[in-house]
């Protein structure tokens, strides 16, 4: 039971910051390959915030905020390019962000992880502490389902669509195409880091080693598989990606064979990354379009 | 002074192999125009197939190990274009991208199942270092460096003294305009893997022979092999060729200044600056063989 609600909140998490994602990969077509450094940001900034003593809420919100600014900062540079350009600028800088947190030691104790992450003060620690982070990350989770639908139905959200689709055209329209884009990276950024810090918070142990480019494409495929510019999809991506990842371990595989389990389910993923390109682009939910739009 | 020296000599070794992976990627790029995310990967089978063949049941000596390692790695290039890259061709590049990312991680996580994912060796002896007007190399080092100066003269005469390098040239240049003009698109796609994996093949063994396998050798490489693309200017082959030494050398002579734990940073953030300031790269005025 204990681990249901587990996986759930895990689930849960992945949809946050898989919705994050969609804003800009989505929506805006922005394909941020770099967008797991927002997670690590929300997760490090809460982390090292609550351990100093701030309380969890004040520190969630400092954490968002950080990664909000640091996603606007970053981009305004990366944005100068486009495309597939704009992809592995992205890519670097999280690469770029991960080797930082592995080598500053004096604020994030390098390699060796900051343990001890405390939880919100009226939430148990351990087990007994499942049921109510659970609530938490569900009204979290709903609360930032309601925001990005709301934004993205805002005269805001079709902007972006139309950036998506045409740049020129928005332009035509008198849209300010690099602002746009600027403020759904930052929304989106600010979403990754609250992901990010709910779940520093409930594994109380992070490392650089959690914020790597496996995390990227598990996050890509959530929102992927569900289906881009939705606002189902990346929640029913990220329940389907860690459900399965999480089924996996309960498959009756001999002792000898467990060596084999975690590599089968990378290529499991990065296969099925690849098919859904081939075979299924638009995901398990496509995208309404009008018909002749 | 002469610390620097070696720290340049070492830059220098490590920038021939890292310019081996260059070419490939800036090849793929060159005439296709996406950037091949999954290029790391054949790196580290080249690597690890070549371990395959020098370990039992067939226990072969390296150096006959390396060839059918580079055949199989050349399959595997010519797989992945025809299964995935192909029939995505005519799309948006950032879904050739989205799929060589898949692809690339599939491919790794292969490598962590048949190999696991400890580190291996080539079970040589320790290679002895030579001592040279007061610098050190060792053998594999004088190896690497003179297995890469001849891959890399193959490929310039290959490219300007050939037929089918003419081809490749005119492909890189307007693929479209080649087409009409009756250059057969798949003899070019075939040699532009079969190059791509057979390079990337030759310096993942060479690195492995330095160093070591682990399946992450390919990705943790085809970043330095992406900084000395877009160095080049990317599609630009002897870009690629500059970049990848001059990566090596930024790397090594790097260490003397700060602490090597940010070693790979030299290539990130010259890839983040480039893409920033000069996506054309800046060896781009020596763009004359493309």
């Amino acid at each position: 039971m204990d681990y249901i609600l587990h996986v759930f909140i895990l689930a849960l998490i992945y949809s946050i910051f898989a919705m994050s994602l969609n804003l800009e990969l989505g929506y805006a077509g922005l394909y941020n390959f770099g967008h797991v450094a927002f997670f690590g940001m929300g997760a490090y900034v809460s982390a090292l915030l609550s351990r100093s003593g701030i309380p969890v809420p004040g520190a969630m919100l400092c954490a968002m905020a950080a990664a909000g600014i640091a996603g606007a900062l970053l981009a305004v540079p990366a944005l100068r390019v486009t495309g597939d350009y704009f992809g592995i600028a992205t890519l670097v800088f999280a690469e770029m962000f991960r080797l930082v947190c592995l080598n500053e030691r004096w604020l994030t104790k390098g390699p060796m992880g900051l343990p001890g992450i405390p939880r919100p003060a009226w939430i148990a620690p351990g087990v007994d502490g499942l049921p109510g982070y659970l609530l938490l990350t569900a009204v979290a989770t709903a609360g930032v389902f309601l925001f990005v639908r709301q934004l993205t139905r805002s005269p805001f959200g079709r902007s972006l669509k139309v950036i998506r689709e045409d740049e020129h055209i928005a332009q035509a329209f008198g849209k300010n195409v690099l602002l746009l884009k600027i403020k759904s990276i930052a929304a989106g950024s600010v979403l990754a880091g609250l992901a990010g810090a709910l779940w520093a918070h409930y594994i109380s142990y992070i490392s650089p080693a959690d914020f790597t480019l496996t995390e990227t494409i598990l996050v890509v495929l959530c929102v992927v598989l569900g289906g881009r510019g939705t606002n189902w999809g990346p929640v029913l991506g990220a329940f389907a990606v860690i459900f399965f990842g999480e089924a996996v371990r309960f498959l009756p595989i001999p002792h000898e064979l467990h060596r084999y389990v975690a590599p089968l389910q990378g290529m499991v993923y990065g296969g099925i990354l690849v098919l859904i390109v081939l075979k299924l682009p638009d995901g398990m939910i496509p995208e309404h379009r009008r018909p002749g739009a | 002074m002469s610390y620097y020296l070696q720290l340049l000599l070492n830059g220098v070794i490590a920038g021939s192999v890292y310019a081996l992976f260059a070419v490939g990627l800036t090849l793929v790029y060159g005439v296709f125009r996406f950037i091949n995310f999954s290029h790391g990967e054949l790196i580290t089978w080249g690597a690890y197939l070549t371990l395959m063949f020098s370990s039992p049941p067939f226990s072969w000596p390296l150096y006959l190990s390396a060839a059918p390692a580079m055949i199989l790695t050349a399959m595997i290039g010519f797989s992945q274009d025809f299964f995935i890259y192909r029939p995505l061709r005519r799309g948006n590049p950032i879904t050739l991208l989205i799929a060589s990312i898949g692809l690339s991680y599939m491919l790794r996580n292969a490598v962590r199942f048949v190999w696991g994912s400890d580190l291996k060796t080539f079970d040589l002896p320790p290679s002895r270092g030579i001592e040279l007007g007061g610098y050190y190399v060792t053998e594999t080092q004088l190896l690497m460096l003179a297995a890469a100066v001849a891959f890399l003269a193959i490929l310039y005469l290959l490219l300007t003294r050939t037929l089918l390098g003419k081809s490749l040239r005119a492909t890189a240049d307007n693929l479209e305009l080649a087409a009409i003009m009756g250059i057969s698109m798949s003899r070019v796609s075939a040699a532009v893997w079969g190059l791509a994996s057979v390079f990337a093949a030759a310096g993942g063994i060479l690195l492995a022979l330095d160093t070591n396998l682990e399946p992450a050798m390919g990705a943790t490489n085809l970043i330095k092999a992406f900084a000395a693309v877009l160095l080049g200017g990317a599609g630009n082959v002897w870009g690629a060729l500059l970049g990848g030494l001059f990566i090596g050398i930024a790397e090594n002579l790097g260490v003397a200044f700060f602490s090597p734990g940010y070693k790979d940073f030299v290539s990130f953030g010259l890839i983040f600056l480039l893409l920033l300031f000069r996506p054309h790269g800046i060896f781009g005025l020596l763009a004359g063989v493309r």
